[in-house]
C-alpha cells in the first residue's frame, strides 16, 4: 500500500484541454480536471461518451499539450525536458489506444509492429527483440503463426492484442489502457487483464484503465473517476462508488448496466435518462449534468455544485451528494460481494 | 423456413494468400424473422464480422471464396453479381462497422456522409437529405447535430464517430440490420438510448437484425435468440434465456463463467484454458475438444449441429451435461 508521503507518478493539476470549433468557438474537451495515480495503482475512469476520457488519458502521457493546468510525471514536469530527454521519457508511459488501427502500420507485419518500439530504442541485439517480440505475442493469446501476418487479415480482437503485447514488450512504468479490451470476447478479455494484473503484480506497473465496461472497470481499479462533460464529477474507492455511488450520474450509470441474465431475473429499477444530451461547445449553467439529472432543481441552474470530499476519500461535486449517498441503490446481481 | 426474412444456408468463407487456401468459417447456417433481433456471439477471430461482410457482399473479391446461399425475401444474395449487390446494399441491407474509424471517410464531413448515402438510394433532394440526415444523427443521440453535421471524423469522440456510423447505415430503413460491435465506445446510458432506437426500428418497421457482440448482458436485453459460434462453426442456437440459464455446449458455458461481473474483484477471472486452434491444428473430431473439461473419446468423431428440443447444439454429450450458465453456483432448474 501507499504511503501518504510517496509521489504521486502522476499528477493532474487544473488541467483544461481546448479544441477550435467552427464559428470561431471553443470546445472545452476536458476542463479544470484534478487527480493523482499513485505508483502500482489501477485508476479506473469511466464516463458519458465524449465527456473527455481519451483526451484526458492522452494529456496524462504528453500526448496532448494542456492550454491550462498542469501534468507532473512523479513530481517534474515532462515538459522541461529537452526533446531527447522526452522521448526517452515518454517510454515509459504509454497508451493502448482505443481504435487498434492508429497504431498499426497497415504496411508492416505483425511481428515488425510489435517489435518496433524496441527497434527505435534500439537496446538489445535483433534476435533478442525478436524474441521478447515473439513472447509478447504469445503471451497475449495469439498464435506465433500470426507473425507473420499484415493488420487487415485479422479481426478487430486480434488488431487489439497485437497493440497490447506492443506496449507491453517497452515494460512501461505507466500504460493508459483507452477501451483496450472492448472488442474481445470475455474468455479472452478475462485472460487479458490476467495479464495485466501479472504485470502488475511482477513489476509493479501502474494502469489508468479507461472503459465503458463496468464489471471490467470494477473488476480491475483500486479507484475510479467518473466523467461528465470534461469535468470529473466523483472519485473513490471501487468499493465506494459500487456500494455508495453520490452522484446522479453514477447512479444512473451503474443501474443502466446490462445484465447476462434472463428476463425475468432482471431488477426493473433502472434509472432511464431522458433530456438532452448538451454540447461541450455550450455547457449547461450550473451543474453540467442538470439537463439530464432526474433530481435537478432551479439551485442546480444557477450554482456550479463545488467538487468536495463528502464522505472521507469520496469526492463528488453535486449539491446533493448527501441525499443520493442515502437514497436506495439498485444492487448489480453477482456483484462485488 | 419459409417465414424468414434472412435465411443463411451452408455459409463457407475462405480466403487465400499466395497459393494457399484458408477456411475460415464452415457451413454456418441460421436464420432471422422479421423483426427478430439475433445475436451472433464467439471467441475473438471466430468468424464474426467475415460472415456479416459476406452477408453485405463485402469480402475482397480476389482473395476471397465464399460457398453456400444467403436468401434475403427469398433472393439468393450470394449468387448476386456486384453490380447487384450494390443496388442492394444500404437500402435493403446494411451495417454498422465494427471500427468506425476505417469506416468512415475522413476527407468529408459525417453530415455529408448521411446525406451522400441516402441520396444514392432514395430520389430525394439535397436540402431534404441535409434535413433527413440531421434528424438522423439527433436520432443517435448526437448533441447539436447541426453544428456536428459539418464535423469531419477526426474531431469525433470514439461514440460519436460510432453514432454517426449508425445514423449511416439508419438513413435508408434497411430490411435488415447488421449491427458489429456498435456500442462498444458508448456509455451505457447512451447504450441504452441506441438499443432503444435499434429496437423501435424492428419493432417499427419490422427490420430485422443480426447484433454481433462480446457483451453478454447486452445480448441478453436486446436479442431473443442467440447464435454461438467457435473456430469458424455455430456451436450453439437457441432462445436467450435458455441458452443463459442452461447452456448446452462447453464453449457457451464457459463464456458465461469468464464474465467479471460475476467475479469477485481482483480475483483471477476464470478464463476458458488454451487458446483456439490455428488451421493448422484444427482437430478431427470436435473442434473445442483440446480445450474442454468434459472431453471424451467419442469427441474424437467430428460433431454435427443437432435440434436439442429447443435450439440446435453441436455436442455429442449435450444430453448428459449440466453445465453452469450466468446464474453461478445456483442449480439451474
Ligand atoms: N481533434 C479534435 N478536434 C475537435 N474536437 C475534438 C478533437 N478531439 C476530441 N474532440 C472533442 O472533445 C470531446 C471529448 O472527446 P474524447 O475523445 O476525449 O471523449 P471520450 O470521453 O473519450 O469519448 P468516447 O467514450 O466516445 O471515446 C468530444 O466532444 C470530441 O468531439
Ligand atoms: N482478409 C483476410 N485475410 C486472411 N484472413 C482473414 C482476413 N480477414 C479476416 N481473417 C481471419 O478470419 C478470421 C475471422 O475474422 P473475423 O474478423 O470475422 O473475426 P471476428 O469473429 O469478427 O472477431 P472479433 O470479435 O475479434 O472482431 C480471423 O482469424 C482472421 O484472422
Ligand atoms: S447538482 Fe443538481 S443537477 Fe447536478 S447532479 Fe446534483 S442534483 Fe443533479
Ligand atoms: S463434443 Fe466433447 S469435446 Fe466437444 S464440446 Fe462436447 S463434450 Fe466437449
Ligand atoms: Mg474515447
Ligand atoms: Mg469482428
Amino acid at each position: 500500500m501507499r504511503t501518504a508521503t510517496a509521489v504521486p507518478i502522476i499528477t493532474a493539476h487544473e488541467v483544461g484541454i481546448h479544441f477550435p470549433v467552427a464559428g470561431g468557438r471553443t470546445l472545452r474537451a476536458v476542463d479544470g480536471v484534478s487527480l493523482e495515480v499513485h505508483r502500482g495503482e489501477t485508476f479506473g475512469v469511466i464516463g458519458e461518451s465524449g465527456s473527455g476520457k481519451t483526451t484526458l488519458g492522452r494529456a496524462l502521457v504528453c500526448l496532448e499539450r494542456p492550454a491550462a493546468g498542469r501534468v507532473l510525471h512523479d513530481g517534474d514536469d515532462p515538459y522541461r525536458l529537452s526533446a531527447a530527454a522526452l522521448r526517452r521519457h515518454r517510454r515509459d508511459f504509454q497508451v493502448v489506444f482505443q481504435d487498434p488501427n492508429a497504431a498499426l502500420d497497415p504496411r508492416m507485419t505483425i511481428l515488425r509492429s510489435v517489435r518496433e518500439p524496441l527497434d527505435v530504442a534500439g537496446e538489445l541485439p535483433r534476435a533478442e527483440r525478436t524474441r521478447l517480440a515473439l513472447e509478447m505475442i504469445e503471451r497475449v493469446g495469439l498464435n506465433p503463426e500470426f507473425a507473420d501476418r499484415y493488420p487487415h487479415e485479422l479481426s478487430g480482437g486480434q488488431k487489439q492484442r497485437v497493440c497490447i503485447a506492443r506496449v507491453l514488450t517497452l515494460r512501461p512504468a505507466l500504460i493508459v489502457c483507452d477501451e483496450a479490451v472492448a472488442a474481445l470476447d470475455v474468455s479472452i478479455q478475462a485472460d487479458i487483464l490476467n495479464l495485466l494484473a501479472d504485470l502488475q503484480r511482477e513489476f509493479g506497473l501502474t494502469y489508468v484503465f479507461i472503459t465503458h465496461n463496468l464489471g471490467v472497470v470494477a473488476h480491475i481499479s483500486d479507484r475510479i473517476a467518473v466523467m461528465y462533460l470534461g469535468k470529473i464529477v466523483e472519485l473513490a474507492a471501487t468499493e465506494l462508488i459500487e456500494a455508495r455511488p453520490l452522484h446522479p450520474y453514477t447512479r444512473a450509470l451503474l443501474s443502466a448496466e446490462p445484465v447476462a441474465l434472463p428476463s425475468h431475473m432482471r431488477s426493473h429499477q433502472r434509472i432511464v435518462l431522458h433530456g438532452e444530451l448538451p454540447s461541450p461547445v455550450s455547457p449547461p449553467s450550473g451543474c453540467r449534468f442538470r439537463t439530464r439529472c432526474p433530481m435537478a432543481v432551479t439551485r442546480c441552474m444557477q450554482d456550479v455544485p463545488a467538487w468536495r470530499e463528502v464522505e472521507p476519500e469520496h469526492f463528488c461535486a453535486c449539491h446533493f451528494a448527501e441525499d443520493v449517498g442515502d437514497a436506495i441503490v439498485p444492487q448489480r446481481p453477482g456483484g462485488t460481494p | 423456413m419459409t417465414d424468414a426474412l434472412l435465411d443463411v444456408r451452408d455459409l463457407s468463407i475462405h480466403f487465400r494468400s499466395g497459393a494457399r487456401e484458408v477456411q475460415v468459417t464452415r457451413k454456418v447456417s441460421f436464420t432471422i424473422a422479421p423483426g427478430e433481433v439475433v445475436g451472433l456471439v464467439g471467441e475473438s477471430g471466430c468468424g464474426k464480422t467475415v460472415t456479416g461482410l459476406a452477408l453485405m457482399g463485402l469480402l475482397p473479391r480476389g482473395r476471397s471464396r465464399v460457398t453456400g446461399n444467403i436468401f434475403l425475401g427469398g433472393e439468393d444474395f450470394a449468387a448476386m453479381s456486384p453490380r447487384q449487390m450494390r443496388r442492394v446494399r444500404g437500402r435493403r441491407i446494411s451495417m454498422i462497422f465494427q471500427e468506425p474509424m476505417s469506416a468512415l471517410d475522413p476527407v468529408f464531413t459525417i453530415g455529408e456522409q448521411i446525406s451522400e448515402t441516402l441520396r444514392a438510394h432514395r430520389d430525394v433532394s439535397v436540402g431534404e437529405a441535409r434535413a433527413r440526415a440531421i434528424e438522423a444523427l439527433t436520432q443517435v443521440g448526437i448533441p447539436e447535430p447541426e453544428l456536428r453535421y459539418d464535423a469531419y471524423p477526426h474531431q469525433l469522440s470514439g461514440g460519436m464517430r460510432q453514432r454517426a456510423m449508425i445514423a449511416i447505415a439508419l438513413v435508408c430503413e434497411p430490411q435488415l440490420l447488421i449491427a458489429d460491435e456498435p456500442t462498444t465506445a458508448l456509455d451505457v446510458t447512451v447504450q441504452a438510448q441506441i438499443v432503444e432506437v435499434l429496437g423501435g426500428l424492428c419493432a417499427r418497421l419490422g427490420m430485422a437484425m443480426l447484433f454481433i457482440t462480446h457483451d453478454l448482458g447486452l445480448v441478453a436485453e436486446t436479442c431473443s435468440r442467440l447464435v454461438t459460434m467457435y473456430a469458424g462453426e455455430v456451436v450453439e442456437e437457441g432462445h436467450i434465456d435458455d441458452v443463459l440459464v442452461r447452456p448446452r455446449h462447453p464453449y457457451s458455458s464457459g463464456l458465461l463463467r469468464s464474465l467479471p461481473a460475476l467475479a469477485q474483484r481482483k480475483a483471477t477471472l476464470p478464463a476458458i484454458p488454451g487458446r483456439v486452434p490455428t488451421v493448422a491444428e484444427m482437430p478431427a473430431g470436435c473442434r473445442f475438444r483440446p480445450r474442454c473439461a468434459h472431453a471424451r473419446s467419442v469427441c474424437e468423431d467430428p460433431q454435427s449441429l443437432v435440434d436439442s428440443g429447443n435450439g440446435h447444439v453441436r455436442c455429442c454429450r449435450q444430453e448428459e451435461l449440466v453445465l453452469p450458465g450466468a446464474l453461478r453456483g445456483e442449480v439451474a432448474a
